[in-house]
């Protein structure tokens, strides 16, 4: 239920919601020229590419296999699974386990994500917390359960206050998400401002990136392999696209007529 | 000195301009002597509005304009983009681009060379090495060549395609349409991929593969109506399995159903495209002719 309206002090607008917006676009900003001058190119292995490929035409083939012949199929899978010379059972990659404690490479990049992008992040948060605690700041527009409250209401021990009224902390952090947009429009495409996109990477590299093992996801793929059948798609498809009269909207214009009377 | 509605006009004609350039690179469109046009007259009035986007405009309008031969233009962009990166392998793989046009495969050929020495996994010197001896007419090398690079980039679908034109012009159809294969695997709503590979399949004849090619120009068909080509294919597969004296009387009676729903489409098709034109029957009389004419006779 909605509370009684609260009027906020409009000064409130002015030194915090506004300062606040502001503070975040500048340390997105700067936190994306920071990463470009610390980036440093990746060497990439031609070994891992041409595997991870490998598997996916093999994905590929588990998934639309059903569209090809049943030869063409049977060809393919026995390229990839034949017990003697298939490649997933002939072929085993030298695995060097790259400790990620120790590997130089890898340390540093970890340390250089986690300080261009984690610290500020919780650095802002922290000060922004400690500065402008102790008062609501906004209202967000929807309702919230009262669970929320601990989360958003940091600082403010008020029991009968409504949840949709949030601390200094939280406009922070749905600013942090929300002005990605704006990086866009001023950075261009492609900008390290971008946590969001940072953290669907992390998400998505992990499950297209080659695992340090290429010979498990050999293995795993093989056995999914193994178990699929062909069962083609288009074995009725003539009587599927018989049954009604072809569609032939937005075929004619001036000049494909006089190509098609040309025929 | 521009007035204000004038300034406002021109910002709206670079920003269109612009977008349709943006349109014809991300769909991959050839239309390269429009591109020069709207290129160069972007490049020359306009630099100053285009930002940071004006370097791929710079590579855009230096390929289309290799396309159109004119090579002031392209030496012109090549040199803006050299200043701007220097050390590029992409700014690289355009000048040699540049030298395949003039002709110096052999120079073209040693710039390739000198960027896959620094970073063995750069594909597109290796294809571009491969386009070089397809335009020397060395097509045994070329097939050689892309299977090799295929061997290890097994999912490039732009090789996929070249190396099936390669073996349609060596006639190999079998390899022609496993290449096609892969590209229906990786693309099976693409009905082109289909229609290709139905018409491979008619060409190398025989009844297994006749009806295959009825198959995938049916479903050439279902992905999109309005492919006129796999419609005829329909037909022209049909009547072959029907006039086939080694069939059996259910598949003939099938397949000739088959073909004659394809000619009644066929008619339905020119009967519209006539509409309200007075040529329109003299067109659907000749298309009737023409089938009649196209009906496979058993000799």
């Amino acid at each position: 239920m909605a509370g009684p309206e609260l009027l906020l002090d409009s000064s409130i607008r002015l030194w915090v919601v506004l300062p606040i917006v502001f503070i975040t676009f500048i340390v997105g900003v700067l936190r994306h020229y920071v990463t470009q001058l610390l980036h440093n190119e990746k060497k990439v292995d031609l070994q891992q590419v041409s595997d991870s490929q490998v598997l996916l035409r093999s994905r590929i083939l588990r998934e639309n296999g059903k569209y090809l012949p049943k030869q063409s199929f049977a060809m393919r899978k026995h390229y990839f699974n034949n017990p003697e010379t298939g490649f997933f059972k002939k072929v085993k990659r030298k695995v060097i386990p790259k400790n990620p404690m120790t590997d130089t490479s890898m340390l540093t990049d970890m340390m250089k994500g986690n300080l261009t992008n984690v610290l500020p992040m919780i650095l802002i948060g922290g000060w922004i917390n400690w500065a402008f605690s102790g008062f609501v700041t906004t209202k967000v527009p929807f309702p919230l359960t009262l669970r929320f409250k601990p989360m958003l209401q940091r600082g403010i021990e008020l029991l009968s206050l409504d949840a949709s009224w949030v601390s200094s902390a939280s406009w922070y952090f749905l600013n942090v998400f929300g002005l990605r947009s704006m990086y866009t429009l001023i950075l261009g495409q492609d900008n390290a401002a971008d946590q969001s996109r940072i953290m669907q990477d992390q998400m998505t590299g992990a499950a297209m990136a080659m695992p340090p093992d290429p010979n498990k996801a050999f293995k795993s793929e093989w056995e999914a392999l193994e178990i699929v059948e062909h069962r083609w798609a288009l074995e009725n498809v003539e009587e599927e696209l018989m049954c009604q009269d072809l569609n032939f909207r937005g075929l004619f214009s001036e000049e494909e007529i006089s190509l098609c009377l040309c025929l | 000195i521009l007035s204000i509605p004038e300034l406002f006009l021109l910002y709206r004609f670079t920003n269109y301009m612009r977008d349709k350039l943006r349109k014809w690179r991300e769909e991959n469109y050839r239309n390269s002597e429009q591109i020069v046009d709207v290129g160069e007259e972007l490049i020359n009035e306009h630099a100053s509005k285009l930002g940071d986007d004006i370097w791929i405009i710079y590579e855009q309008v230096m390929i289309a304009a290799l396309d159109c031969s004119r090579d002031d233009l392209a030496w012109s962009c090549l040199q803006e983009l050299k200043r701007q990166f220097p050390d590029s392998h992409r700014v690289k793989r355009l000048a040699g681009m540049r030298l395949e046009a003039l002709e110096r495969y052999e120079d073209a050929n040693k710039l390739y060379d000198s960027i896959l020495q620094d970073d063995p996994t750069n594909t597109a010197a290796r294809k571009r090495k491969i386009s070089i001896l397809r335009a020397q007419g060395k097509s045994s090398e070329a097939i050689r060549e892309l299977n090799e690079y295929l061997e290890q980039f097994v999912g490039d679908q732009e090789a996929w395609h070249e190396l099936s034109e390669l073996y349609i012009n060596e006639h190999d159809y079998a390899k022609a349409a496993f290449c096609l294969e892969e590209l229906m695997m990786t693309n099976p709503h693409n009905h082109l991929y289909c229609e290709q590979y139905a018409e491979v399949k008619y060409t190398q004849g025989g009844l297994e593969n006749l009806e295959l090619a009825r198959k995938y120009f049916a479903q050439a068909l279902k992905l999109n109506n309005r492919n006129m080509r796999a419609l005829f294919g329909l037909y022209m597969s049909a009547s072959h399995i029907a006039a086939s004296p080694k069939v059996s009387a259910k598949v003939k009676k099938d397949n000739v159903k088959y073909a004659a729903w394809a000619t009644s489409q066929i008619s339905r098709a020119y009967q519209m495209a006539g509409r309200g034109k007075k040529e329109n029957k003299c067109s659907v009389k000749a298309v009737e002719e023409m089938l009649e004419s196209m009906q496979i006779t058993m000799s």
